[in-house]
């Protein structure tokens, strides 16, 4: 029964420096995330998301695609839908048009309101051409954005909206 | 426009643009029928939302004005009131209540603004593919009347 004997200094030291570790790994760890994170965070760029859409069924007039995937904000898992506008142009290539009007943010109808051959906002009457340049003398200022687009097994993937420029 | 920090920055910004608010009315109980208070909260919120995302630089969408259940009418009405004179005063053009309890049908012309009244639909056994197919196909006819009142605006 030979005991080491802590006495009471020895114990308090044990104890406070545990506890002052913790707290000081309390105070640390999330500034070293946060250093970090960012860092990691990048790994999730240049997602492409699949949809239903056949790419070989797309025509000249544009058609509206939704589709919807799990989006991860903080701790708060969401499903979100997305929707482009997509159709093939004169070359043959696929455009995939963002429908986020670029003055507040509405969402745009192809040939909305009787707007011919145009996407229409119906928030303050914004018009898009064809090829999603805005129309002067309406409050947007900007083109809609364009999605990136790839085709995996027939099917087309969109992946990120991104400023156009078109004169 | 949602109420948060950046959609309300934005909404001081362009004020002129923004003349209509949203306002889901949602009824707590904690009896027998807390259920049902509970649905038609989630039902409305998800339409209210998805409203929201259709015309987000013309709306601004508020948090829900929620009430006890068993509260007496004029009480309600009384607060209810006041939530739309501050909305006047803030200087929106349209009031739009979304609600799916069925007692504001009943007081309807006391309420100063438009009632919009949907009955629920119970989403809990749903798969989400078929539940956001629904609130998507709901919100089309909603579309329509939030843009035909817009339209009458101007004539
Ligand atoms: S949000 Fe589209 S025109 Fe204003």
């Amino acid at each position: 029964m030979s005991k080491q004997p802590v006495s009471r200094r020895q114990f308090l030291n044990y104890t406070l420096t545990g506890v002052g570790g913790f707290m000081a790994a309390g105070m640390l760890m999330p500034m070293v995330r946060f250093a970090i994170d960012p860092v990691l965070a990048h790994g999730g760029k240049g997602e492409y998301h699949t949809t239903k859409q056949k790419v070989d069924e797309l025509s000249t007039k544009p058609t509206r695609v939704d589709f919807s995937y799990e989006q991860k904000d903080a701790w708060y898992t969401s499903e979100v839908t997305q929707t482009a506008w997509v159709y093939k142009n004169e070359k043959g290539e696929i455009v995939a048009l963002s429908p986020v009007c670029k003055h507040l943010g509405c969402t745009v109808d192809w040939e909305g309101s009787g707007h011919k051959s145009q996407f229409y906002c119906p928030c303050h009457g914004g018009l898009y051409e064809k090829s999603g340049k805005n129309v002067p003398g309406t409050p947007p200022t900007r083109p809609l954005d364009r999605y990136q687009t790839k085709v995996k097994d027939g099917f087309l993937q969109l992946g990120k909206p991104e400023p156009q420029d078109i004169a | 426009m949602n109420w948060n920090g950046k959609d309300t920055e934005s909404f001081q910004q362009q004020k002129e643009y923004v003349d209509t608010a949203l306002v889901p009315l949602v009824p707590i109980s904690f009896e027998s029928d807390m259920k049902e208070t509970a649905s038609q909260h989630e039902f409305v919120q998800l339409l209210t939302m998805l409203l929201e995302k259709q015309f987000k630089g013309r709306i601004l969408l508020i948090p829900p004005f929620t009430y006890i259940k068993q509260q007496e009418e004029e009480e309600k009405l009384a607060a209810l009131k006041r939530w739309s004179d501050e909305i006047d005063n803030a200087g929106f053009k349209h009031k739009l209540f979304f609600t799916s309890d069925s007692n504001w049908k009943l007081a309807e012309d006391k309420i100063d603004g438009s009632l919009v009244w949907v009955p629920a639909v119970p989403l809990e056994h749903m798969e989400d593919s078929y539940k956001y197919s629904l609130i998507e196909d709901q919100a089309k006819q909603f579309v329509n009347i939030i843009v035909h009142k817009w339209q009458q605006d101007l004539s």
